[in-house]
């Protein structure tokens, strides 16, 4: 049987959906019996999930006009110089 | 955020026709990412500010030339990184991807048998809108994320926020897919310490 360890070691790739199927039966045994591993699991989910959100939230405050113009002016510029 | 664009093929060819719209977009999308991966790869947020900026001045200069072998973020991130490197050459560095950071912060949260040693907690309060000495969880998410190592922040940057596959991550850093792995191995568990400390 697998210990805590290695099952804490697998969470990532299991929660990726990259075990085989022997792992993914043998991290099933565990957790049916261990509640901290499915706690630890359950923190990698949410781990990865406020990751997943923390982009978002970045994007929702980035509407830089005044860097947008400059992208463009740069750009306008390179191509008359035929670069 | 998951991203990739519902049509790509639509947006190339909006970028392409010089729409400022769908630039715009794009620009939303991807700056907030880009300067936070370039900060890890540059450590000047001036200087990687600029970085990123002409990147994109690259990205619609040669967007023409974009045939869809990546996706489109994927082309963006790849641009990005030789930019990065080229930047870091000419100040005298090299900016590798390479394993770094060490061992991972589980190592001592086991027994000799391998068993918890302290059962981990059970985070049921811990989402994105909850405020925790006066961030919000995402705002500690981001702390955490700015403090890892360059090659760990870009694989979580990629991985986990932009929905790149390993490969295609693999290839814009030029690593393996095994140590793409390894490295948002690392990044996951370091982020979710910073979040246990929270809960
Ligand atoms: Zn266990």
């Amino acid at each position: 049987m697998m210990s805590c360890k290695e099952v804490a070691e697998k969470a990532n790739a299991m929660v990726d959906g990259e075990v085989s199927a022997w792992e993914a039966m043998q991290l099933k045994v565990h957790l049916a019996m261990c509640k901290g591993c499915g706690r630890f699991v359950d923190q990698i989910r949410t781990t990865d999930e406020l990751t997943a959100a923390a982009a978002l939230d970045d994007m929702m405050s980035e509407a830089d006009d005044g860097r947008i113009n400059a992208i463009l002016a740069e750009l306008n510029q390179a191509r008359h110089q035929g670069g | 955020m998951r991203t990739d664009f519902p049509d790509e093929g639509q947006l190339v060819a909006s970028l392409v026709a010089g729409d400022r719209k769908a630039f715009e977009m794009l620009y939303r999308r991807l700056n907030a990412p880009m300067v936070r991966m370039c900060m890890g790869l540059i450590r000047n947020r001036a200087t990687a500010e600029e970085v990123v900026q002409d990147t994109w001045v690259a990205v619609l200069r040669s967007i023409g030339g974009f045939e869809g072998r990546s996706s489109l973020s994927g082309w963006i991130f790849a641009i990005l990184v030789n930019k990065a490197r080229t930047r870091a050459q000419r100040d005298g560095r090299t900016i590798s991807f390479d394993g770094d950071g060490d061992d991972d912060s589980l190592s001592a949260a086991f027994d000799g048998r391998g068993r918890w040693k302290n059962m981990p907690d059970l985070w049921d309060e811990m989402t994105a809108e909850r405020i925790i000495a006066g961030r919000s969880v995402m705002e500690h998410v981001n702390a955490a994320i700015d403090a890892l190592p360059a090659a760990q922040r870009s694989v979580l940057i990629l991985r986990s926020q932009q929905g790149m596959e390993a490969t295609e991550v693999a290839r814009v850093l030029e690593i393996s897919e095994g140590n793409v792995r390894v490295l948002l191995h690392r990044a996951r568990l370091a982020v979710r310490k910073a979040l246990d400390a929270l809960a």
